[in-house]
């Protein structure tokens, strides 16, 4: 399939589906409150509402951009809709994407790596769903099934254990770059007070171009006769 | 919370308002899939391997769930049930939905789940959950198929270094989420360290061993997650 076919089985309705259910879930987001106004009579003013509005937005109104960003180019184009309609991007969405690509031998950046990834995306979006719901409805008690202390563990040491996994996944393929990648974040926290959103930027972008330059090398050292 | 202002954020025409949220995230997981499926036909990708493909987000996705399941269950004592399930079933996280709940009982300078904290201060937490979430949902929505131009821009229609690229990018950005942890020590570098050293070692056995791949990331994660308990 040549990239103009792709574009239009596949990006175009992706595109579509992707801006409608994002904006109208924005949207539907606000049901709660307006339940709240009508059924109980309980909002807030005008100016408090504009308040926290601001208060939230400076602290993580840069993510808003700078994480779509950051993360595109490896969710691609529809993971990146399901990602940040779902979130749980670090935690589910990103090593649900990278082992799907693992398991099934895909190379990544391809036509056939962004089908692919889309499916371990959704397999883990009903997982997730699955699991909210039993919560939210039976959550209260099942949770006495859980040993304390098991479910202190799960609390506690899951989010950086399956962290550190994924990223030994990666670090086994480009032992260099991750020693760039983990290197520029723990380097910068420990000699600056650099805002976390800041912290994405320098290290997605600082291990891009890294990995720019080793892979200019390469390439020139490979064909020393035709330039890359 | 007292346990009135509890009741209310609890009643039945919150679940019924916090359900069309989490439906259209299933809506949208349905359309994707269904959309992947056609798209890997055309493209001659084997049935199998979309299966497999599948269910390996299905398993994998199983531990990182159940830390969901138990943060959210005392999550819901906090901020009610509907809207814990409703505001865990799409973006933000439950530390970026409870920071943003007491960010909007801040707003009114009312200390969350006090005394204080009335029907009033929820609408205003719930407000604020709302309108941080909508953040990313209104960015994303409007902006991201420009990201795809941006990214053909940066590979340059190179495939073997957009491979590269996501790799890169991959380890920069979870570089960045360890560093945390990283610097935190104790259990949390433990989990990070033995769950990135039983992933390498897992790539490698599974290399013998295929039918345990799509297991290896959830086996990785519970491994770095007992050492961290254990040497803690």
């Amino acid at each position: 399939m040549d990239n103009k076919e792709f574009n239009q089985v596949w990006f175009k309705p992706v595109t579509k589906v992707g801006m409608w259910t994002l904006l109208t879930a924005a949207i539907l987001s606000f049901l709660p409150s307006i339940y709240l106004y009508l059924v109980h009579g309980a909002a807030p003013s005008f100016s408090t509402a504009l308040k926290a509005w601001g208060m939230i937005a400076t602290l993580y109104g840069a993510f808003y951009v700078v994480e779509p960003i950051s993360y595109y180019s490896i969710l691609g184009l529809s993971g990146t809709y399901l990602s940040f309609l779902s979130g749980n991007i670090s935690n589910l969405r990103l090593p649900c994407a990278g082992m799907a690509l693992e398991v099934t031998d895909t190379k990544p950046g391809t036509k056939e790596a962004e089908v692919i990834s889309t499916l371990g995306i959704t397999g883990s979006v009903i997982t997730n769903l699955i699991g909210v719901t039993l919560a939210a409805f039976v959550g209260t008690m099942l949770i006495k099934l859980f040993p304390p202390a098991l479910a202190d563990a799960f609390r506690n040491y899951t989010v950086p254990a399956i962290l550190g996994a994924v990223f030994g996944q990666f670090a086994f393929k480009y032992p260099k770059l991750a020693v760039i990648g983990i290197g520029i974040p723990v380097l910068l926290r420990y000699t600056t007070g650099m805002s976390a959103w800041m912290l994405i930027i320098a290290a997605v972008f600082g291990t891009i171009g890294i990995a720019r330059i080793l892979y200019n090398k390469e390439n020139k050292s490979n064909n020393t006769t035709s330039e890359a | 919370m007292n346990d009135q202002i509890l009741k209310v954020a609890n009643e039945l025409g919150v679940w019924i308002v916090a359900a069309p949220v989490v439906i259209m995230a299933a809506i949208q997981a349905i359309i994707y899939t269904k959309l992947a499926r056609s798209t890997t036909k055309k493209l001659g990708i084997p049935d199998e391997t979309c299966k497999t493909a599948f269910k390996t987000g299905l398993i994998t996705a199983i531990g990182p769930v159940i830390a969901i399941f138990i943060i959210m269950v005392g999550m819901m004592s906090v901020i009610g049930g509907p809207i814990s399930w409703m505001r865990l079933a799409i973006i933000g996280s439950a530390p970026t939905e409870l920071t943003a709940a007491k960010t909007g009982a801040d707003a009114l300078g009312i200390q969350f789940g006090g005394p204080d904290y009335d029907l009033k201060a929820v609408a205003t937490s719930w407000w604020t959950m709302a309108v941080n979430g909508a953040g990313w949902l209104v960015f994303v929505g409007l902006f991201c198929h420009k990201l795809e131009k941006l990214r053909t821009k940066v590979g340059g229609g190179d495939v073997k270094w957009l491979a590269v690229l996501s790799g890169a990018a991959m380890l920069g950005v979870f570089g960045y989420l360890n560093s945390g942890y990283v610097i935190k020590g104790g259990g949390n570098l433990i989990a990070v360290i033995v769950g990135a050293i039983a992933m390498v070692a897992l790539v490698n056995i599974t290399k013998k061993y295929p039918k345990i791949k799509e297991y290896s990331l959830g086996i990785a994660m519970l491994i770095g997650m007992f050492a961290a308990v254990l040497f803690a």
